[in-house]
């Protein structure tokens, strides 16, 4: 019964209805209306650097095409002659501590970094930052439809199917009971309540849902084509762009610390153009580091910024005053900043393009090439593992490990995190980050303060487990 | 019933996933009809369809009627046990297992061991024929002093169903070989699916041997080409890829990808690698030592069932089951996950797989069976060999920006609504 009103059939009709009469298309009153969709843009062309760098591959080498050769030879001498940078763009960027994210605000790059790589999220949109996208559309001067606008269409669709089959639904228990001969040939179902069958409200109340919402809908639809109309006046609005692209700190620093095009600069915008406040990138270490403790980690977390950007501007002057270095707090090495930076660094270099994934319960998701062409496979869950000597031994004369409690987590916990991917069609994994022994016990040296970051995340190493539910039911043959 | 949960959990996924609550504007209008109806018969409000539900119908009364009759002349059909099948078996105090008289039923092609000519239950195998009414087991004669009166097994007491529960659970010598109540309550339910189970190795170590993988073939050495040939290609090598290295200065301090001609993203993705991972080539190592207290081990080897089974000569089982008490043990430590997986022998994908079935299969993979109170949950542990599918090598746009490219993302995303 439930087939009896397919989507397609139902689209199909009113494709018909549309071709035959363009003009009433007010009356349509059930069945989503299709119209063809507006051609996608090319996400290969938009999307076809996978980072925020240039390449230059030679041209192609074909053995019996002398062209070929030439083009080769002109490629090779005019690179060498002038080479061209891999950096074509260094993007500015400010540290907004209040919303723990770094902020770019120039258009160009908030393009360039989305496109490169899905870097970041705009600040008042769910991924793309296509705000003006959508305020322009809003106010008629633009006429495409943005992802969310998509989705939120999508829905509307199939609420609308499910309001059918359920009519579909009633109209063959009706038939049935009619055969019967339990309600009279032509009453209706409004009779049947009245006589006082009372197992029958239900229904009924809900088709005057059915009724009013078709309602609904032919107006939606009359309001819709009407702001149709209106597009054809393309208003010219200039809007003043509000979004701004925020990147978690990961992000940030993988921007920063390994490919060189982020500059995250101090605050004040004054003086944005003048190259030597950008900080350099073991201080944003200290700094994300300072900043990824909850209060209740870190009671004291703002006299501790304050202590790390009073020694680091003394740290600048020629002559270093040693009192100030001295209030530095030491990085612990399982500072959730680190780890979860290990696991972005090592996801990012293998190819994945990683984005946050607190929307599904876990901290990263994995796309191949990146969120506008396929789903995310895998989530990742973070396990910091104390297996290294340091943690295991026992200290203080107790007989628990340091680690011990840290690394526990019950297998309630597992399941609830399992069974949301297992909803939204991913795949668990658990990724341990091997925490090492204390390494910045001399933070409050000069050379210590400056952290050599590379050895630091040599001293981590992650190992992957993919987890999945598995029923004996189904793998018996 | 419990599979039937999941199998419809599964068919809903597509739905239930796009739903959002805080895309959509809450309607609470439903809500009325609470308030609306006539306070002596509050019914709650109705949101969406369920799978059954009463409409009046006489078709539909029927067919439940039906069903119900159906099932009452099952549970009333009388079950007899046959003189012919009586197996008799006695229960050995010294070893915690039972000796069984004499073999008459099928299901000793897939339970029990032949020793010294008799053959021997282990306390599940044991357990689980006293429990399913196969096996009569019974008790020793207990002998007074000069006793020498050689008694038959029929002569002991038999033993219930309450005391072999008692006798069988937790009573096995040996470290770690105890039989929980736990691997009892997996044992019984695997068996009950259809599989083949026996225990892995004898359970008398704290935990079993490490297995090497396999010796590979020996690498076929390509003959070498010609001078010119080598040279050429050394040219065109150097041109095309030049080495770029990372300075010290700048993996300290940053940028690792300084500023340069690169001539593709994989050169720049190879000097990305930074963190190290664990070494999937060497041979597997055990981090933690060995201790009886160490709940990961794995205990059951699974078979599916085949006609062609002998338990003489099993064959590597399909599946690997490790037995977990939910309440006791937190989940697995990177530590003694390595261990456990260092257990098993390798499982490697085919190298013809994609890179996701890959990644899903793993190297090496056992199946933990997580029991809380007697509900067992299994999940499919697999070292996920992530170094070795390099994404990055074929991650570019296949084709040239081809026909089918372009609208392949959304392609897949209309429908099957699942969260981006």
């Amino acid at each position: 019964m439930a087939e009896a009103v397919q989507p397609e059939q139902a689209g199909v009709a009113s494709e018909l209805r549309t071709s035959c009469a363009p003009l009433q298309i007010q009356e349509k009153a059930n069945g989503a209306p299709r119209k063809p969709h507006p051609r996608r843009p090319n996400y290969n062309e938009i999307h076809a650097k996978p980072l925020p760098l240039d390449v230059f591959a030679l041209p192609a080498f074909i053995p019996h095409n002398p062209i070929s050769i030439v083009r080769l030879a002109i490629a090779l001498i005019s690179q060498s002659l002038w080479p061209p940078k891999s950096h074509s763009m260094i993007h500015k960027a400010y540290y907004s501590p209040e919303t723990q994210s770094i902020h770019v605000t120039d258009p160009a790059s908030i393009r360039a970094l989305w496109e490169n790589g899905f870097w970041g999220k705009g600040s008042l949109s769910r991924s793309e930052p296509q705000w003006l996208v959508a305020e322009k559309r809003r106010r008629g001067a633009q006429a495409s439809k943005t992802s969310t606008e998509v989705t939120q269409s999508r829905r509307e669709e199939r609420k609308q199917f499910k309001l059918e089959r359920a009519r579909a639904q009633r109209d063959a228990i009706e038939h049935q009971l009619r055969q019967e001969g339990k309600i009279a040939l032509d009453a209706t179902v409004h009779e049947l309540v009245e006589n006082g069958t009372g197992e029958m409200k239900g229904v009924v109340a809900d088709e005057e849902d059915v009724k009013s919402s078709t309602i609904d809908a032919t107006s939606a639809d009359k309001t819709l084509s009407r702001e149709e109309n209106d597009t054809d006046v393309v208003l010219e609005i200039d809007i003043l762009d509000l979004e701004h692209l925020q990147l978690t700190p990961e992000e940030a620093f993988f921007l920063t610390y390994v490919l060189g095009v982020l500059d995250v600069v101090t605050v004040k915008e004054d003086d944005l153009d003048r190259p030597s406040n950008q900080y350099p990138a073991w201080y944003l270490l200290r700094l994300y580091c300072a900043h990824a403790l909850s209060p209740s980690e870190d009671p004291h977390q703002e006299k501790t910024l304050t202590h790390l950007s009073t020694a680091y501007n003394a740290s600048k002057g020629a002559t270093l005053v040693g009192s100030a270095l001295s209030c530095v707090p030491s990085i612990e090495p399982d500072n959730p900043f680190l780890l979860k930076y290990v696991v972005y660094h090592h996801f990012r270099s293998l190819g994945w393009v990683v984005r946050p994934g607190i929307k599904f319960a876990v901290d990263y998701l994995l796309y191949i090439r990146g969120p506008a062409f396929t789903h995310a496979e895998f989530a990742i869950m973070i396990i910091p593992s104390y297996s290294a000597s340091y943690w295991t031994e026992p200290f203080n004369g107790k007989t628990t490990s340091r680690g011990a409690d840290k690394e526990r987590r019950d297998w309630w916990w597992f399941h609830r995190v399992n069974r949301v991917q297992t909803q939204v069609m991913k795949t668990l994994m658990l990724v341990y980050v091997e925490v090492s022994a204390p390494w910045d016990t001399n933070a409050t040296e000069k050379e210590g303060f400056k952290v050599d970051i590379g050895s630091v995340l040599k001293k981590y190493a992650v190992r992957e487990f993919v987890f999945k539910r598995w029923s004996p039911s189904r793998n018996r043959d | 019933m419990a599979d039937e949960d999941e199998d419809i959990s599964h068919l809903r996924a597509p739905d239930t996933a796009d739903f959002d609550p805080t895309d959509e504007a809450q309607d609470f209008r439903f809500l009325d009809k609470l308030t609306a109806q006539d306070t002596a018969h509050p019914t709650l409000p109705k949101r969406g369809e369920k799978d059954f539900e009463s409409h009046a119908t006489s078709l539909q009364l029927d067919t439940l009627e039906a069903s119900r009759r159906t099932m009452h002349g099952v549970l009333s059909w009388q079950r007899t046990h046959v003189q012919k099948g009586h197996i008799l078996a006695l229960y050995d105090p010294k070893t915690n297992m039972a000796c069984v008289d004499k073999v008459k039923s099928q299901h000793f092609q897939t339970i029990g061991t032949n020793k010294g000519g008799r053959e021997w239950l282990l306390p599940e195998e044991a357990l689980f024929l006293i429990e399913r009414g196969t096996l009569d087991c019974r008790w020793p004669v207990k002998r007074e002093v000069g006793d020498e009166h050689v008694y038959r097994t029929e002569d002991g007491a038999p033993m219930s169903l309450q005391s072999a529960y008692a006798a069988f659970i937790g009573f096995e010598g040996g470290v770690g070989g105890k039989l929980t109540l736990e691997m009892y309550n997996v044992y019984a339910g695997l068996k009950r699916s259809g599989y083949v189970i026996f225990r892995t190795g004898t359970w008398d170590d704290d935990r079993g041997e490490p297995v090497l993988a396999s010796p590979k073939a020996e690498m076929q050495t390509e003959p070498e080409p010609g001078v010119f040939p080598r040279f050429f290609s050394e040219v065109w090598r150097r041109l095309s890829q030049p080495t770029h290295t990372v300075s010290p200065a700048n993996l300290a301090f940053g940028p690792i990808i300084k500023p340069g001609l690169y001539r593709s993203y994989n050169d720049i993705y190879r000097l990305l690698k930074l963190i190290p991972t664990h070494d999937r080539t060497a041979p597997p190592s055990f981090i933690l030592p060995p201790s009886a207290n160490n709940p990961f081990r794995v205990h059951f080897d699974v078979y599916r069932t085949t006609a062609r089974f002998r338990k003489t000569a099993r064959g590597p089982p399909d599946f690997r089951i490790c037995v977990i008490d939910a309440r006791e043990s937190p989940i697995p430590t990177s530590a003694q996950l390595n261990d456990l997986m260092a257990q098993v022998p390798e499982d490697r994908p085919k190298e013809s797989d994609q890179p996701y079935q890959r990644l899903k299969h793993g190297y090496r993979n056992v199946i933990l069976a997580v029991v809380d109170n007697g509900i067992p949950s299994y999940i499919r542990v697999a070292d996920s060999p992530f170094e070795d599918v390099k994404v990055y090598e074929r991650a570019g746009p296949r084709g040239k920006g081809g026909g089918r490219g372009g609208g392949r993302g959304r392609g897949r995303g209309r429908g099957r609504g699942r969260g981006r």
